[in-house]
């Protein structure tokens, strides 16, 4: 009888010991996004479905592990309208939730970041771009990993000046295009010459023949157009309806399906069409991206485009912005892991400490003077072909990118 | 091969060469001279309290160093502060992701940076993309204390009457177990002609043998070897002409010297310190144009040319590592420091002096550096300053 006491003992033992984990059950921990469901589907999915991705790897891998207990992570999802008056109602809403980290859009940042800093929890913005949203100083918890415009607009200046193209900087009126047009004032400030004209479009007009016709007979050579993507499409369209081959270029609206979708009917428009992008590979090659690529697509499916190639191909689109919020969540897991402690301040000031490897195989973290994930020398460009976008040759850093699949 | 690839075959050379001596006397063994590593010391390079990331860099990216060491002493000429501007220069096209540690309190982009360094606890970070060249330039600020104990010179002031005394000696000193033995002498002339080129020419060491005969001894004296520095600088006492020097600390002079100022006042000591080649130590004797050629001139002691070789190369070894105050990422990369003293205020914080843009313009102790080392390099100084 003792006999069988003590082996069924050391079989108890053993069976604790392969377990997943050897730690504690700790119970849940809220990981908030509060993204334009309603206002920019396509975005509001992506980000959530890449911070779900990455969630629901740490808890199928044992979970959380915070000092000796381990936990359960949860995604708790806000829809911000695109109205930074319900991103403000959200982030009150979310830290009632005891949400240990809010990711989002960006939308209304400039007024939340407050309300979260109070109870020391990070922001982690994974779309916008805009200047002055995140900075170490004054808004210690707000944390970025998405290109930034001020990177795009001075890699632009660096590419397009030395081509000696006459550049007509468009943007449209939206609230994104004027922070854009700011970003490209500054960066072409240095050389004015370069620019042969400076244009605010009207957002969602989709007649702007007068306005691409001034732009012509300004004698600008290209057109650099910062705005949402319907705008993109619609100077694509007064453009190319003039028999006016002028190239063009955008930041990473232009990559937005919705620009193939609008021009399905005319895809030579699209070609050419070229924008900047935060690279979706790191040195070691197309790998890591390709098999966070896969996990996605097998979690969700695969984005579709909603067009086809010449070919017959259905076009995908390759789930960037997923990536970024993959990594944030990542990168607060192991902030949490390190700082040991739900501690919002320690938590806070590890986030400046971590290192993690992300989706595309590049090292993402943050630091105590810098809290973007994506630095300026990570800005691409791709160009537009038969409705598939591939790095260009004529940049140092894009001719050693490689192109990643987008088709099935 | 890199640094730490030569480290390990010296190493392991090392091990299996001299216990083989003992067992096969009469037939040669090849024993690894001192040179490039492994560093008689741990530190420098500096390092911090945090185990750095992974680093990464670009097979095709190549990334060479350059530091001023700006220390700022206290009336004592002890160290109250310690700056580094460390200049990267990154070769080649390709991804970077570099970690520097070191007791570091703070780090600010220094003028001609074509990137923003990254802080974290005790680390300097870099990251981006080379599209060829690309200057990375910071001025890092280190803990006094911790940083310190690793500067190459030590200055203390002293006050009798109206007389004041600098005493500046060389810190590289250390003593090391030296082997001895039986050798050829044209060969020993061969390497004492390869490590003089070496040092003249300013490059470092590369990993080289020595073929002995019979047994490989070690000395029972540990001499004493310390990196040559060249030290040039002042003394000044107010309304006193300034009392100026420029010596060689080591490469057989002394490792220490004392400069007299007279007068009333506060003191005030600023100088520059540089690694120097071993010059002296290396001339071969008797007007020979080279070792080989003395050789054949003069009958010459193998003991002695044997510890020569292993001396000079130690001290080339010290002085090489007294080039990186700061790491150089890159093993293999070319590095160069240079270190100024200057007695400054010590109610000053040492970020203080920083503009907010990252240092340039307003920085008092760095363009009282800067002007120094103009005088000093026109004045015919060794030291290139090798910002290309």
């Amino acid at each position: 009888m003792r006999r069988t006491v003590v082996v069924l003992a050391v079989l108890a033992l053993l069976a604790a010991g392969c377990g997943k984990s050897g730690h504690q059950a700790g119970g849940d921990v809220v990981v908030a996004i509060d993204v334009p469901v309603t206002g920019s589907p396509y975005v509001a999915q992506t980000i959530k479905q890449g911070v779900e991705l990455s969630t629901a790897g740490i808890n199928s891998g044992g979970g959380l592990i915070v000092g000796s207990r381990s936990y359960h992570l949860v995604v708790k999802v806000y829809d911000n309208h695109l109205s930074a008056r319900t991103a403000v109602e959200d982030t009150r809403n979310a830290l009632d939730a005891g949400a240990v980290a809010i990711i989002t859009d960006g939308t209304g940042v400039d007024a939340t970041w407050q309300i979260a800093n109070r109870d020391h929890v990070a922001i982690g913005i994974v779309y916008d771009g805009g200047s002055g949203l995140v900075d170490p100083e004054t808004r210690p918890n707000v944390f970025r990993i998405a290109p930034t415009n001020h990177g795009i607009a001075f890699r632009y200046a660096e590419y397009l000046i030395p081509k000696h193209l006459k550049v007509g900087l468009l943007h449209d009126d939206s609230a994104y295009g004027q922070e854009g047009a700011a970003d490209l004032d500054k960066a072409f400030s240095e050389n004015p010459s370069s620019v042969a004209l400076k244009v605010t479009l009207p957002a969602g007009s989709s007649d702007l023949s007068a306005q691409i016709l001034r732009a012509r007979r300004s004698g600008a050579t290209a057109l650099l157009v910062w705005a949402q993507p319907p705008t993109i499409a619609a100077v694509l369209t007064a453009a190319r309806s003039l028999a006016w081959n002028v190239p063009i270029y955008t930041p990473p609206t232009g990559a937005d399906p919705y620009i193939r979708q609008r021009l399905a009917d005319h895809p030579d428009w699209v070609d050419g069409l070229t924008f900047a992008g935060g690279r979706l590979t790191a040195e070691v090659g197309t790998g890591p991206f390709e098999s966070f690529q896969s996990q996605y697509e097998s979690t969700y499916g695969a984005d579709y485009v909603g067009v086809r190639t010449a070919g017959g191909k259905q076009v995908v689109q390759p789930p960037e912005f997923a990536m970024y919020a993959y990594d944030f969540a990542r990168v607060l897991v192991a902030a949490l892991t390190r700082a040991g402690s739900f501690d919002h301040e320690k938590v806070l000031a590890t986030m400046n400490q971590v290192t993690t490897q992300g989706a595309n195989g590049d090292e993402r973290g943050f630091n105590q003077h810098s809290h973007e994930g994506v630095v300026d020398d990570d800005v691409y460009f791709a160009r537009f072909h038969d409705m598939i976008y591939a790095p260009v040759k004529n940049d140092p850093l894009s001719s050693t990118l490689p192109s990643i699949p987008q088709t099935r | 091969m890199n640094r730490r690839a030569r480290l390990l075959l010296a190493a392991a050379t090392s091990a299996l060469a001299l216990p083989a001596v003992a067992s096969s006397a009469g037939r040669p063994q090849q024993v690894v001279l001192p040179g490039p590593v492994p560093y008689p010391t741990p530190l420098p390079p500096l390092v911090g309290r945090t185990a750095l990331p992974q680093l990464f860099i670009s097979p095709r990216v190549h990334v060479s160093s350059t530091e001023r060491v700006m220390v700022g002493v206290g009336p004592d000429a002890r160290p109250a502060q310690i700056r580094v501007r460390q200049r990267l220069l990154v070769r080649g096209k390709g991804d970077y992701q570099l970690a520097i540690g070191g007791p570091i309190d703070d780090a600010l982009p220094a003028p001609g940076s074509q990137s923003t360094p990254g802080l974290r606890t005790d680390q300097l970070l870099w990251a981006g993309f080379s599209p060829g060249r690309k200057v990375l330039a910071a001025d890092v600020f280190l803990r006094p204390r911790a940083a310190a104990p690793y500067l190459p010179v030590r200055l203390r002031l002293q006050r009798e009457g109206d007389r004041t005394v600098l005493t500046v000696k060389n810190a590289t000193a250390f003593a090391q177990p030296i082997y001895t033995g039986t050798a050829r002498l044209p060969e020993l002339a061969r390497l004492l002609d390869e490590t003089r080129r070496a040092s003249l020419a300013g490059v470092r060491l590369t990993g080289a043998f020595a073929n002995f005969y019979g047994a490989v001894l070690t000395l029972n004296h540990r001499p004493t070897i310390a990196a040559p520095l060249r030290v040039r600088g002042q003394l000044t006492l107010p309304g006193q002409t300034p009392v100026t020097f420029d010596r060689i600390l080591g490469d057989g002079r002394p490792l220490s010297f004392h400069v007299e100022a007279r007068g009333a006042g506060k003191p005030h000591v600023r100088l520059e310190a540089s690694p120097a080649p071993v010059v002296r130590l290396l001339r071969p004797p008797g007007g020979a144009p080279t070792w080989a050629q003395a050789v054949k001139r003069h009958p010459l002691s193998v003991a002695d040319m044997v510890m020569k070789l292993m001396t000079t190369r130690l001290a080339l070894v010290r002085a090489d590592q007294f080039e990186t105050y700061l790491a150089d990422p890159d093993a293999d990369g070319r590095t160069r420091a240079v270190y100024g003293y200057e007695t400054v205020a010590l109610e000053q914080h040492p970020t203080a002096t920083a503009s907010p843009d990252g240092g340039s313009g307003s920085d008092a102790l760095l363009v009282v550096f800067a002007a120094l080392g103009a005088v000093v390099l026109a004045g015919g100084g060794l030291i290139a300053w090798a910002h290309s």
